[in-house]
């Protein structure tokens, strides 16, 4: 395994105040999370039913790829299929062309992210405003999401409202967050009047209606599609479910598990165009996703609904923050995500785990994550990945372990090791040594007190 | 062949082992004593005021004692005297822009998030989000439990059958070091007028 991980968060844990904030602040919603959980009797049954409900469905997905498609058509809307990041970014360049847009209001897409859109759009003359507050935030800053729903959870008040001074003109040293969102009101509601298309992503899409379904607290996805003349929706494939009474399921577990709230305010369904607008758009993404349903250990990463509960509750991700995974999506998911996607690029991520398995014990469509992370484990060697000191170590302690005398002569002598100066032990040179003081050994071992009853 | 054909043939190279639709009508859903009681404690949870309007009584004349700095009122419902705007014949969607209060019509609220649904039955949706506060007309009697009941009864309307959103409470986010700020791009205040039957 690799140091990838603690290296990248040794920069995040340089501000001991601030990682305890995040740390404290992820737990509130993990515990915000319990409190929503626990308020439903039938929490652990529609889990279970989620679960279920996925496993069907993308196991059958190009029953419900075909259903949803053909209905979205039937409803007016224009569908294409991308194969890839490429393929997407030039189908949705191909469109805006079209319709010679020149801004793109858009709300908040994790695909989008995947498929690096922006950037691609930007250099073709298209200017492209993120409307969800915590994604333009971090547009304004030029970074990429820190989390999957918080974006900008990096941030503190401070450095939005500096921020803001800069690129929105907000008054010097205001940094109220009140005031500062009313500022970014301000500026959206500007854009979202002069842009000459909207896109939004997708939670759902909905084989049996062809509608698109689309969760913000903010209303910025609805903003985006009111006033400008096009639509433009991406989906991967595996966000279809087959009808209202899965997106049940799912929309009373979706909010909870992610920021435990009862619901985001908005869930909108649209199936087709204003009256007033030019039709919909619907792009659908594979990039990737037809070759994982393939992988008998890591398929069931394709169940994912994108609540972020996982990261909530991670102590690793809680203590280390967004930036420290080498995948744009951090926390047990994107670990898993990232090894889906490039397993030599992303191994780094599968040391920041504990194993502790709280993720898959939260996740509402009960992912296995920490068993996935465990299983990539076993995989490195074969991937060119495995870190040569880790690999060293435990071949030597499999020769301790396994060789009886060997390893009663090591713990008797252990103790010997404690008169070892201090400077020499907890030094660079040995990395068990680095973030925790070496241990004492002590004089007598347990095997030796057992024996002699001194063990009650 | 087509991208479409591309990618669904190399998803059937790929899938293994298929599994069963669940059974869903087992689902023990938690249900209310009294559903309306609930809906208005959620509706203040999320951020929204509850008014039950008594009949007979004038909801233009509620609405401008509510807000009586009002100066521009949108609204389609013909119950509506007092509105300045119409989503219907507004030129473009911006023009909603600047509206005070917009006013418009819940099918049915949903007693365990406060969710209301609101089918779009106007030409043009923005005055549900433009507006910077937003009133919900809901006819009291109209609460189910949960979102299993409420997914099996919403309907789209015939006219404008391409948008509906459930809306619960005022726009809201924490985006800023999570304090939690109502009225991000969408109506800064929330509030359902429980109308008699």
């Amino acid at each position: 395994m690799s140091t990838a991980h603690s290296n990248a968060a040794k920069e995040f844990l340089k501000n001991q105040t601030y990682a305890k904030w995040h740390d404290a602040t992820f737990w509130a919603v993990r515990t915000k999370r319990d409190n929503m959980a626990y308020g439903l009797d039938e929490w652990e049954q529609l889990r279970e039913k989620a679960s279920a409900i996925k496993r069907h469905t993308i196991t059958h997905l190009d029953e419900y790829l075909d259903q949803f498609a053909t209905k979205a058509e039937e409803n007016g809307c224009i569908v294409h299929w991308a194969k890839d990041a490429h393929e997407f970014n030039e189908i949705v360049y191909g469109i805006l062309k079209n319709h010679n847009v020149k801004k793109l209001v858009k709300s908040k897409s994790m695909l989008t992210e995947e498929c690096e859109m922006n950037p691609y759009l930007e250099q073709h003359g298209i200017e492209v405003v993120e409307t969800d507050l915590g994604e333009r935030i971090i547009q304004l800053k030029g970074q990429a999401p820190s989390h999957i729903v918080m974006p900008a959870i990096h941030l503190n008040h401070d450095d939005v409202g500096e921020l803001f001074e800069e690129k929105l003109g907000s008054e010097k040293g205001n940094h109220d967050p009140t005031y500062l969102t009313y500022v970014a009101r301000l500026s959206l509601r500007n854009e979202f009047l002069t842009a000459d298309a909207g896109m939004t992503g997708a939670n759902f899409g909905i084989a049996e209606t062809g509608d698109i379904v689309v969760c913000t607290n903010e209303g910025n996805a609805d903003m985006s599609t009111s006033c400008p003349k096009l639509h433009i929706t991406a989906i991967g494939l595996e966000k279809i479910i087959p009808n209202y009474d899965c997106l049940a399921v799912f929309q009373r577990m979706l909010c909870r598990a992610g920021t435990g709230q009862p619901t985001t305010t908005f869930t909108s369904h649209f199936r087709k165009a204003r009256p007033t607008a030019n039709p919909m758009h619907i792009v659908l993404v594979d990039n990737g996703r037809s070759e994982w349903i393939g992988n008998p250990e890591h398929w069931e990463a394709l169940k994912c609904i994108r609540c972020g509960s996982c990261m909530n509750t991670c102590p690793v991700y809680r203590r280390s923050g967004g930036y420290s995974y080498s995948y744009f999506i951090p926390g047990p998911i994107g670990i898993n995500l990232g090894m889906l996607r490039d397993p030599q690029k992303h191994s780094g991520n599968v040391s920041a785990c504990t194993l502790c398995n709280s993720c898959q014990t939260l996740c509402p469509a009960k992912v296995n994550l920490g068993d996935q992370i465990y299983m990539w484990r076993q995989q490195l060697d074969e991937f060119g990945t495995a870190n040569s000191q880790k690999k060293m170590m435990c071949k030597g302690m499999s020769m301790v372990y396994g060789n009886e005398g060997v390893y009663n002569l090591g713990t008797a002598l252990a103790h010997w090791a404690n008169l070892i100066p201090s400077p020499l032990i907890n030094c660079g040179m040995n990395p068990w040594a680095e973030g925790h003081k070496m241990m004492k050994f002590p004089k007598e071992t347990f095997h030796s007190l057992w024996k002699k009853g001194k063990v009650k | 062949m087509s991208n479409k054909d591309d990618i669904l043939k190399r998803y059937r190279a790929n899938v293994r082992e298929k599994y069963d639709m669940p059974d869903l009508s087992d689902i023990k859903a938690t249900t209310y004593p009294n559903p309306l009681v609930q809906f208005v404690k959620m509706t203040e949870m999320v951020g929204g005021q509850v008014i039950e309007v008594d009949s007979g009584r004038d909801i233009n004349v509620l609405i401008k004692e509510l807000f009586p700095d009002a100066k521009e009122i949108a609204s389609n419902l013909p119950e509506i005297t007092i509105a300045t705007r119409n989503p219907d014949t507004v030129g473009r969607a911006r023009d909603l822009n600047g509206t005070d209060v917009g006013i418009i019509r819940g099918m049915f609220g949903v007693a365990e998030n406060a969710c209301i649904w609101i089918p779009q039955t106007m030409k043009e949706k923005a005055v549900c989000f433009i507006s910077e506060n937003l009133i919900i007309l809901l006819p009291k009697s109209q609460i189910v439990n949960n979102m299993h009941e409420a997914y099996k009864r919403i309907e789209f309307d015939n006219e404008y059958d391409g948008y509906g959103t459930f809306i619960s409470g005022p726009s809201k986010t924490a985006d800023i070091a999570q304090v939690l700020v109502m009225g991000a791009q969408a109506a800064r205040s929330a509030t359902v007028l429980l109308l008699p039957d």
